[in-house]
């Protein structure tokens, strides 16, 4: 084909017209992005899925992200302080469990923040047992729980591993009302004191992860560091699509054995709970719509393309993006179901 | 596998240049190990797991190390593990013997970090399952045991004692954050200061501003002294350091690696613990006590050894555990999980080629600080031949900026700074022991988190006694540390009577 003049400005122009959406909104954009996570740690899962979320955007932007660890609290501060849009914040569910949970300090995000976009899952939010110890199911442990017996819980208070705590009790409530009580908390801080308090036996049922402590259950029975999973809370549809090796030495069938509804904890008598633990960005009030809307955009191409997808996967995420508007509603309602639970429990 | 075979010019090259920027952050008051290798996290992810380890490796150990310059030079703690390497290190550096406490501290330095290494790689699983059986209760004891130092540090004990509380109360400012297991709930924090103050004063800030800004307020109010010439601080070939200061050090290096090894694989106690201590037992266990807080070498090699052997005792519940052991080694997991690599009890066995790479990386980062270190101190020494009134404005700065940067950008570190820098100068004024002070502040926050969580776990104080033949040892540690310190200071005062 002979290329004329006229030609090429019509292709030029066409291409500039096609460009023009994110060219306006880039004008927007500022040239240096602070994103801000929820968590002070590198070595942790929100740290890892914002470097993704993070190189990916800023490669698709044309603009520098820098990720940084600064911990909720300081995290809500930056973003409150920044409405130009230079800060954006990465966290999970716990931004509004802790304030459902009343943890001091944790206003409602829904109402002075605006929900930004999903962006992946972890489905790894497990509990577990010592290999030694007397409970193989969830059943066990609230059976144990509805005949008196006392079942100690590690937990970090306030957020998605104190949401599985709720549950149990709740569950147990269902089953047997009043039994519930048996289900006790031991309330510690990072992983690394759940597990402790389980190898000094004053837990007999820790809150873990999968990605930190699927190697723990390999280790031979007579281990005194050997655990086995009894309960994951992912929703199985989400197991479902993380890679069939799974993790580690453990494959994705033998995770959904220990996930609803192989596993059961009720939520009302009929319906298991289940919880995703997910990923999503949090805005300033008054940041620019039109920022949001270039950031949305950009996710939307960087989930179209489809590489994001491997490197979360690879990382045992499961991607999930969904624009703010849908995940606005989607974590609202989310917000409303387990509000209801940690209620009924506040009550009694 | 030929473990020749890793060491590519590319490997090594990294591992030098993660040496050399660690010892740049850590010899910056504020900058730390930690924030070198948060900032160079993400260029792991174009190098591969092998090469990125290797670079933040070589920050690490070069960051740990780095914090001794400004230390012994400045009086500044780098880093919080070199806080004890202030109190005979800076003394000796002011004799004119700078060049000397330096090398002293690099060469200390080494034997730590390599001692930790031997144990690493022969022992990691052993060491692992060890540190497990310390619990909240252990924990306690070994930060208590940590605290006694407060009264033999002090030159008036009563004054030191207080001190020391004082320190401990100003840490217990903020939230008992529910990430360590509390209840979330503001505490001594004045109404209406409850955004600013809900994490509490940040250490390094605390820190910088003590030792820091503390005495250059001090110096001020004096007028600025004359700088020291290069000859006056003995920069040069008539005062070469000798190797017979290391004579008769070796019960001192051993213990002292060994403690800073073992602290190390104690995850959250960390690495001004592991300093503390090691400057706690081998003053304990003195021949020469009273030297101790004067220009002692044998407290510099204390220090110096036990936290570089942070360096691997923190790897070993990283790597057998999955654990981290202090603030950097959870950086580590962090270039693990962006490569997708799963660190927990089977990581050995199952990538011996990784394995293998990080024991390589960290002998040849230990290596090549000590060439680094040992052959550049004349240059690094110069630093008190400049003139008070160039230094000390440059020191502020970098205080500033350190204090800024620790938390990522809270302004509130840097008024933290000011805050406590005048409260260190007027806290010398008033005769308030500035040492037992920080101590208490550092060592506060844990000691209240395992004292809490070992009456909620076990509930009762008998527990301190009875839980274990570990406990037992750590009382009688204690009880020798309080009982030397007293002896000690009765016998300090006898002495000044007599005089």
């Amino acid at each position: 084909m002979k290329l004329t003049r006229r030609m090429i400005v019509v292709a030029i122009g066409a291409m500039a017209i096609a460009a023009q959406p994110l060219a306006a909104a880039a004008q927007n954009l500022p040239n240096n992005i602070r994103m801000v996570i929820g968590s002070t740690s590198t070595g942790g899962d929100t740290y890892q899925n914002a470097s993704i979320v993070a190189e990916a955007l800023s490669e698709q932007l044309g603009v520098n992200i820098k990720v940084d660890p600064v911990g909720t609290s300081e995290g809500l501060k930056a973003l409150a302080r920044d409405t130009r849009g230079n800060t954006i914040m990465l966290h999970h569910d716990q931004i509004y469990l802790s304030h459902l949970y009343g943890v001091p300090g944790n206003d409602d995000p829904f109402e002075n923040f605006i929900i930004g976009p999903t962006v992946a899952i972890n489905p790894g939010d497990s509990f577990l047992v010592p290999a030694d110890s007397p409970y193989q199911t969830m059943e066990d442990i609230l059976d144990a729980a509805e005949a008196g017996t006392q079942v100690r819980v590690a937990i970090q208070p306030g957020g998605v591993s104190e949401i599985g705590f709720t549950a149990m009790k709740n569950a147990a409530r269902v089953r047997s009302p009043g039994s519930e009580a048996n289900i006790v908390a031991v309330n510690t801080g990072s992983q690394a004191d759940k597990n402790q308090a389980m190898w000094d036996g004053l837990a007999d049922v820790i809150n873990g992860s999968i990605q930190a402590n699927e190697q723990f259950t390999q280790l031979g029975a007579d281990d005194p560091k050997a655990m086995r999973f009894v309960w994951i809370t992912a929703r199985p549809q989400t197991l479902e699509q993380a890679p069939e090796a799974g993790m580690g030495d453990t494959t994705r069938e033998e995770f959904l054995q220990y996930a609803s509804p192989a596993t059961s904890v009720t939520l009302d008598g009929t319906d298991d709970f289940a919880f995703d633990k997910e990923f999503f960005l949090l805005y300033n009030e008054e940041m620019d719509p039109a920022i949001m809307d270039a950031i949305d955009t950009a996710l939307e191409k960087i989930y179209a393309e489809g590489e994001i997808q491997q490197r979360q996967s690879e990382a045992f995420f499961i991607p999930n993006f969904q624009p703010r508007d849908e995940a606005l509603e989607h974590l609202s309602d989310k917000r409303d179901t387990v509000a209801g639970i940690i209620e009924q429990l506040k009550v009694e | 596998m030929d473990i020749f075979s890793l060491i590519s010019p590319l490997f090594v090259a990294l591992i030098v240049s993660g040496t050399f920027v660690g010892i740049i952050f850590g010899a910056i008051p504020g900058m730390t190990a930690t924030m070198a290798v948060a900032v160079c996290l993400p260029l792991t992810y174009s190098l591969g797991l092998e090469n990125g380890l290797a670079l933040l490796l070589g920050l690490y150990v070069g960051g740990i190390s780095g914090g001794t310059v400004p230390a012994v030079l400045l009086g500044i703690p780098g880093t919080p593990s070199s806080i004890a390497t202030c109190f005979d290190a800076y003394p000796m550096a002011q004799r004119g013997e700078g060049e000397k406490a330096l090398r002293i501290s690099i060469i200390a330095s080494l034997v730590g970090g390599l001692f930790s290494l031997i144990a690493l790689y022969f022992f990691a699983p052993a060491l692992a399952d060890f540190a497990i059986r310390f619990s909240y209760v252990e924990k306690f004891l070994i930060i208590f045991f940590a605290l006694t130092v407060m009264a033999a540090l002090s030159s008036n004990m009563l004054l030191g004692i207080f001190s020391g509380f004082l320190g401990i109360f100003i840490s217990l400012i903020g939230v008992y954050d529910v990430t360590d297991g509390g209840n979330g709930h503001y505490r001594l924090i004045p109404p209406g200061t409850e955004y600013w103050l809900d994490s509490g004063f940040s250490l390094l800030p605390v820190l910088i501003a003590l030792f820091g800004l503390a005495a250059i307020l001090e110096e001020a109010e004096k007028g600025m002294p004359r700088a020291k010439t290069a000859s006056e601080i003995k920069v040069g070939a008539q005062s070469r350091f000798s190797f017979s200061v290391l004579k008769g050090q070796g019960r001192n290096l051993f213990q002292s690696s060994a403690i800073g090894t073992f602290i190390g694989i104690l995850p959250g106690v960390g690495g001004s613990a592991a300093s503390i201590l090691s400057y706690t037992a081998a003053k304990t266990t003195s021949k020469h006590p009273e030297e101790y807080g004067k220009g002692s070498a044998e407290g510099i090699i204390a220090t110096e050894a036990g936290n570089n052997a942070l360096t691997g005792g923190a790897l070993v519940p990283l790597l057998s555990l999955g654990i981290p052991g202090d603030s950097t080694t959870a950086l580590l997991i962090g270039a693990f999980a962006l490569q997708g690599v799963q660190v927990g009890p089977l990581f050995i066995g199952n990538n011996p080629e990784t394995w293998n790479a990080m024991i390589v990386a960290m002998i040849i980062a230990n290596v090549a600080m000590f060439i680094m270190m040992y052959f550049a101190i004349r240059w690094f020494a110069m630093v008190v031949t400049v003139p008070k009134y160039i230094l000390y404005p440059v020191i502020l700065m970098m205080c500033v900026i350190g204090a800024y940067t620790i938390n990522y950008g809270i302004m509130f570190d840097v008024w933290t700074l000011l805050i406590f820098g005048i409260f260190g100068w007027l806290a010398i004024k008033i005769r308030l022991e500035i040492a037992p002070f920080i101590i208490g502040f550092i060592l506060g926050p844990s000691a209240e988190i395992y004292f809490v969580k070992s009456l909620e776990s076990f509930g009762d104080l008998t527990i301190f006694f009875t839980k274990s033949w570990i406990a037992v040892v750590l009382w009688v540690l204690i009880v020798a540390s309080v009982v030397g310190s007293i002896l000690m200071a009765r016998r300090s005062k006898a002495m000044a009577e007599k005089i």
